[in-house]
């Protein structure tokens, strides 16, 4: 071999190798400043399913409903219904046809009604009767051209005696993202009621409560909405916005509009930042930013929980104990003291921005699945009675027991 | 050995000098296994391309234009394992039809060669596209190492045995063959590449791109920061057979509003022999790509993405071989090829993704049968315009040995 061919063979393995020793992450000090130690929730069962990725998750009267997402050996296009008075185990299942990603399910406040939101084209929603709770019963589908591009998340609400389902909607090539309303009072006949552009470069998910409307618009931030509660003159056909904030680091995935019964405080909304960066079972990133809402034309983020290493997806929330419980991916399940003042904290958990760091002030109360082993990816969580559910999406489910975060 | 320089394909008048040619490869490709343990087995018309070149004033003006037909030929794609881009995943995916329109131009100065080029094309960056190198299978790098079908504004300088280019364009990759991009996102992305050829035949190149957002139209998708290093080597080993060496390393790093989300890495080393009308080959790749949610068609992934997640990332192993032997006919020249491929998976993110369950097998192998048919003029380079070709005077003949008759 003669020097100069040696010389190109060994130039570029010199320069991607200084490269890559130039590649170096800071690794932050987060050692809490409060000793309170969350405490481990007791694992009562699981249930296995491996042959798809489990994605959301749906509780009511015992009977656990999960989606599914992607391919894995099976393209996840089922909904799994679980038997979960003990011990869960499968049920039944039901395949949907022409969908690739079944990203959503919820059940509506009467609990007889069973919506599952499908990706990608032709995305739509399907409308179950689960009255008979083993048995999911397929009462219609909604599709439109305004939702053929997938519907990512699905949730439901009711405002001024009438049902609706919020659909939000996946961008396509040359379509911008959506926020779809169909009203579902007659779920045997839906009706598209709303449709507009919205959020940048995804519409995400939504929540529902009062007549007020929260949009999770990713980089757009978190959009407020008078929708038939907020005084601003909005129906569901015509939402007017009261107020728009875009919190830190953007990526606004989902939300959770906090009612205190306890103090009958309404001032939180708790806002889930999908970071880039997730892989299964693997990485993620993103923190839960809490937005003081009191007053509701001017919301300022006030607080927030940051996991080194994961970050959050879905999370519901325990409102009687003041706990929220999220879906931290590959760090498991975190359960979060939201009661009483987020503004305040001790002052080295306070970040240079002001915001307080709930974790690092003491309020991560409970937490499991949080040592890495087993590999877990948890994607969505759900409460009935004392019992927590989490949807893993390498494994199938998990319950734990919350009786000690109870107050 | 049969040379293509001997066919003319050339309309010369005065100071215009029109060249044209095409290109085609039909084969029959086997993969064993495909997605789901099964034998795929399909037949093609692959890297079909109308190629034009017109050179002005003496070559102070040069327009350059390659019309790609496999939006026609090939609209579902080519099978490859390994590959991934565009929306396609263990296929390639159809060029554009407007696959280069490129106008060169070169001001005459005493001490460096400098040209400005415009239009459609390659970005300064990386590598020559799999295209003018001596395999049929495209790399599963191809788009680590190439920057292809966006609207370019560059400008190239050589002196002695450097060159170096740098250029704007548009970051946004294209939706589908009959995708010509669009001016709005024009110089949102840049790229520079630097080229040293210090002995005749050897040339040394290293370069840095950033995209924006590649994958989502709209530009709101993760940005690329991309590092190229290559070498190449061609040595005539004697008057009737030639010698290639090729040793790439590429890496993409994806961020989020600036903050790094995945890493992804290739190395590639290519090897090739001519004595006479035959060409050996052997191919080594070792590179990893993302997993991505798949649609209905399983070889096809969402465009854009719902959000910024993947399933993981595999590392795929490669080993091409192949044998040609070139029959040379006036002008034109047809040359049979039987090329294997065997590719090695690996999971790199922890077990997530399982290619056994997947494929069936971590290991494919694949075979491919069939004809690569050129006629006239056919690209010296795919992927330089202007100084950043080589001034040798013998690669004056559009030709090149990567790209001779096999």
């Amino acid at each position: 071999m003669t020097q100069s061919t040696r010389l190109a063979l060994a130039l570029p393995l010199v320069t991607l190798t200084v490269l890559t020793a130039c590649d170096k992450n800071p690794v932050a000090n987060d050692t809490p400043v409060d000793p309170t130690v969350p405490i481990n929730m007791p694992t009562l069962g699981r249930g296995l399913e491996g042959s798809r990725f489990t994605a959301e998750i749906a509780v009511r009267n015992g009977f656990v409903y999960t989606t599914t997402w992607s391919q894995r050996f099976a393209q996840g296009n089922t909904v799994f219904t679980w038997e979960a008075g003990g011990v869960p185990f499968l049920a039944d299942s039901t395949r949907i046809e022409d969908a690739t990603t079944l990203g959503d399910v919820q059940i509506s406040d009467d609990g007889n009604l069973l919506v599952v939101a499908t990706e990608r084209v032709p995305g739509r929603i399907v409308i179950f009767d689960r009255s008979r709770t083993d048995l999911l019963v397929e009462l219609s589908q909604f599709h439109s051209p305004e939702t053929d591009q997938g519907v990512h998340t699905a949730k439901l609400g009711r405002v001024g005696g009438r049902h609706y389902a919020f659909l939000s909607i996946d961008p396509g090539n040359n379509e911008p993202p959506r926020l779809v309303i169909v009203d579902i009072t007659d779920p045997a006949n839906p009706t598209q009621v709303f449709a507009r552009a919205m959020g940048l470069p995804f519409m995400h998910d939504v929540f529902v409560r009062d007549g007020i409307l929260f949009t999770a618009e990713w980089d757009d931030g978190l959009g407020i909405w008078d929708i038939g509660g907020g005084g601003k003159g909005g129906t569901v056909q015509d939402p007017v916005q009261i107020s728009n904030i875009h919190t830190v680091n953007g990526n606004v995935h989902n939300v959770w509009w906090f009612h205190d019964p306890t103090t009958g405080e309404k001032r939180y909304a708790f806002v889930g930042e999908e970071g880039a960066g997730f892989a299964v079972g693997s990485s993620s990133s993103g923190d839960i930013h809490a937005v003081d809402i009191s007053d509701i034309e001017n919301p300022r983020e006030v607080a927030y929980f940051h996991v080194p290493g994961a970050g959050t997806h879905n999370f519901t929330m325990d409102e009687s104990s003041g706990i929220l419980y999220a879906a931290y991916y590959n760090g498991g399940v975190r359960a979060i003291d939201v009661r009483g003042d987020l503004s305040v904290c001790p002052d080295g958990a306070r970040a240079a921005d002001g915001r307080c760091n709930m974790r690092l002030a003491g309020r991560e109360a409970g937490k499991a699945l949080t040592d890495g082993s087993p590999t877990v990816s948890i994607w969505g969580v759900a409460l009935e009675g004392h019992r927590l559910f989490a949807s893993d999406m390498l494994s199938g489910i998990w319950v734990f027991d919350i009786s000690d975060l109870e107050r | 050995m049969a040379a293509f320089t001997a066919f003319p394909a050339a309309a010369q008048t005065g100071p215009v000098h029109l060249r044209v040619g095409a290109h085609a490869i039909g084969m029959m490709s086997r993969i064993d296994p495909g997605i789901g343990d099964r034998i795929e087995t399909e037949p093609y018309l692959t890297q079909s391309m109308l190629l034009g070149h017109v050179s002005l004033a003496g070559g102070t003006f040069e327009l350059a234009a390659t019309l790609d037909l496999e939006g026609l030929t090939l609209p579902d794609g080519e099978l490859a394992p390994g590959n991934a881009g565009e929306g396609y995943v263990d296929k390639r995916h159809p060029h554009t039809y407007m696959h280069e329109l490129m106008a060169t131009v070169s001001p005459r100065l005493s001490a460096v060669d400098l040209t400005i080029s415009a239009g459609r094309g390659f970005a300064p960056f990386g590598t020559d596209d799999p295209m003018v190198r001596p395999f049929v299978r495209y790399p599963a790098n191809h788009h680590w190492s190439q920057i292809l079908e966006r609207w370019v504004l560059m400008a190239a300088l050589r002196r002695g045995p450097l060159s170096i280019e740098a250029g704007l364009f548009n970051g946004n990759e294209p939706q589908g063959p009959d995708d010509v991009g669009g001016f709005d996102r024009f110089g949102d992305s840049w790229s520079a590449r630097g080229t040293l050829r210090p002995a005749a035949g050897l040339e040394l190149q290293g370069s840095y791109a950033y995209i924006e957002s590649p994958e989502f139209r709209s530009g709101f998708g993760l940005d690329q920061r991309k590092w190229s290093a290559s070498a190449r080597l061609e040595r005539a080993l004697s008057p009737a057979s030639t010698a290639y060496l090729f040793l790439e390393m590429a890496e993409t790093h994806e961020y989020a509003d600036g903050r790094e989300a995945f890493i992804f890495t290739s190395v590639l080393g290519e090897a090739a022999w001519r004595p006479g009308p035959w060409t050996s080959a052997l191919r080594f790749e070792r590179t990893t790509r993302p997993e991505e949610e798949r649609l209905l068609d399983p070889y096809r992934s969402p465009r854009p993405h719902s959000d910024e997640t993947i399933i993981g990332a595999t590392r795929w192993n490669t080993v091409t071989a192949q044998v040609a032997r070139s029959f040379s006919m006036g002008g034109s020249s047809v040359a049979p090829f039987i090329e294997f491929s065997h590719n090695a998976i690996e999971e790199v993110t922890g077990a997530i993704f399982d290619p056994v369950a997947f494929y069936g097998s971590t290991s494919i192998w694949s075979v491919s049968l069939g004809i690569r048919i050129r006629a006239g003029m056919q690209h010296r380079r795919m992927g330089r315009y202007g100084a950043a070709l080589p001034a040798a005077p013998h690669d004056d003949d559009d030709m090149h040995m990567t790209n001779r008759d096999q």
